[in-house]
């Protein structure tokens, strides 16, 4: 699988510390550690381990979006004007609580005696280091709207990540603390959308159907649909195969009309790891 | 105490019936013990019991009903403020308040249906009401206050209770409730920052020092139960049969 190949790749960065081992090896490792209970331990890797989503994964890729998004709050909080004098102590606590996330997953992962990966370089141009590449998302670092709709779509996607990897880890408290890492990402996207709306754009603080759509290129397409793709879903199931019959029970059992927007509102959906890393990677 | 004040369909709900909210057992005891000795030359009567202890299921339905209560909560709270804003409330922050309430409604009824999905069954005294009487709702700052409130008390509950979730039939209900708690993060931090521009995820909602910095505050369900008891007042709720948290 592309992602696999991605991590094996990632693992062998040049510069990865060398205690770098293959990735199969780590998970090896990771399903040993986990049996012995430590505090942070895991579950038990699946059985097709090859081709389901382990935990590693999932912590992996949460600690590259905390450092994609402290990365961001360090560069923007450093550029001299970028953020107005009245919002930087906001962006200082996202700042914070990013980097306070980072640290918990580190340590998580630490626990399990699993691999850290080695910080990438991040390129919020989008030309991944490359001068001669197109720049996907100009002036993030020196146009406070282009920076915040960059920001709003990295806290969108943090959101779902959380969604999307909290329950792959099965230790109680690490669960509870991946959960209340996720309320404090989705605080922080509605703050950023709220300052995004306070400028004048058509955007409320949840993904919407009715937010104006952020122009990117085809080539960096890629972010928003991991950020709000699909959050016009205005489908959910309780029962394999069966959809919630919202329809009966909103407008008829009950008399209470719900558009199909805010009954879409109403829900924050999860992204696929792929999809995510499809995102992640535009910056790396 | 007059009969007339909790609702017929209420009353004639046995007991052990799969419902929303059952006269609890410890309190059913008691009023046996008190009919026994006090009144030992009337017949039993079914009813009996303290018409507003109520308890909440054992296992993922109590999960459930406790979600419920929070949704009905914030939506009677909202549906308020929507009929009768208050006169300084911007137009464009109706325009939210009115969002806030289709969201709770939605999340109320989808619960509702959950608990009860051929809507068959009396799942809530008819009388049992979220009361409003403690806010102020004639001003601005008074709804911002309110709601922020309860947001506050809904994004801290989650965490715990999507962790108390079994997964015995499966993800799904567990994942929809998941999908709601980041929604309920989304309207706390809305709504802070109405009230206090930049008070969005703030120390006293976030852990600022040791090991979780960084992490939503949480609360139990006792903690949150606590907290709504005098709002759901003449009703008692007993979360006894939830899972403690760890």
């Amino acid at each position: 699988m592309k992602l696999i190949s991605l991590l094996d790749r990632l693992a062998a960065t040049p510069g990865a510390p060398t205690t770098a081992t293959p990735r199969r090896e780590l998970l090896q490792q990771f399903g040993r550690v986990a049996v012995a209970a430590l505090p942070l331990a895991f579950g038990s890797l699946p059985a097709a381990a090859g081709t389901k989503e382990t935990s590693y994964d999932a912590l992996t890729q949460l600690l590259l979006l905390e450092r994609l998004q402290k990365a961001l709050y360090t560069q923007a909080l450093a550029a001299s004007g970028l953020i107005p004098a009245t919002q930087i102590a906001g962006f200082q606590r996202m700042l914070l609580h990013q980097t306070q996330h980072e640290a918990f997953l580190v340590l998580v992962l630490q626990n399990a005696g699993a691999a850290i990966q080695p910080v990438p370089t991040f390129d919020f141009s989008g030309r991944h280091g490359v001068s001669a590449n197109p720049v996907l998302f100009p002036n993030v670092l020196s146009d406070y709207d282009a920076f915040l709709a960059l920001a709003q779509q990295l806290e969108d996607l943090g959101v779902r990540l959380y969604k999307t990897h909290t329950f792959s880890v099965s230790d109680s408290q690490a669960l509870k603390s991946l959960l209340r890492q996720h309320a404090v990402e989705a605080e922080h996207s509605a703050h950023v959308r709220g300052l995004r709306r306070g400028r004048g754009v058509v955007v409320k603080n949840w993904p919407s159907d009715a937010d104006a759509p952020i122009a990117r290129p085809a080539a960096a397409q890629a972010l928003t649909t991991a950020a709000t793709g699909g959050d016009e879903n205005v489908f959910q199931y309780l029962t394999a195969g069966v959809k919630v019959p919202f329809s009966n029970f909103l407008l008829i059992r009950d008399n209470t009309a719900i558009h199909d927007t805010a009954l879409a509102e109403a829900f924050d959906e999860p992204v696929s790891l792929a999809v995510a890393q499809a995102a992640l990677s535009l910056f790396i | 105490m007059s009969e007339s004040i909790f609702s017929p369909a209420w009353r004639a709900q046995p007991l052990g019936r799969r419902g929303f909210l059952r006269v609890s057992a410890a309190s059913a005891a008691t009023a046996a013990l008190i009919g026994a000795t006090g009144c030992s030359t009337q017949t039993p009567t079914p009813v009996a019991t303290d018409p507003y202890a109520l308890s909440l299921s054992t296992g993922d339905a109590g999960l459930v009903q406790y979600a419920y209560l929070l949704a009905m909560a914030q939506a009677t709270l909202y549906q308020k403020v929507v009929d009768a804003p208050p006169s300084d409330l911007a137009a464009a922050e109706r325009a939210i308040f009115a969002d806030l309430r289709d969201h709770e409604v939605v999340h109320r009824e989808v619960f509702k249906y959950q608990l009860d999905p051929t809507a068959s069954t009396v799942i809530v005294p008819a009388d049992l009401a979220f009361s409003l009487k403690s806010f102020t709702l004639t001003t601005r700052a008074g709804v911002l206050a309110a709601a922020q409130q309860l947001e506050d008390l809904a994004t801290a509950a989650y965490p715990v209770l999507l962790t108390l979730l079994t997964t015995t039939s499966g993800t799904l209900l567990r994942d929809l409730l998941l999908k709601t708690s980041s929604v309920h993060a989304r309207h706390a931090a809305t709504v802070r920052d109405l009230l206090s521009p930049g008070s969005f995820a703030n120390d006293d909602v976030v852990e600022n020092t040791g090991a979780l910095a960084g992490q939503i505050r949480t609360k139990t369900p006792t903690e949150v139960n606590t907290a709504l008891a005098p709002f759901f007042a003449p009703y008692v709720i007993s979360i006894a049969n939830l899972a403690v948290p760890v």
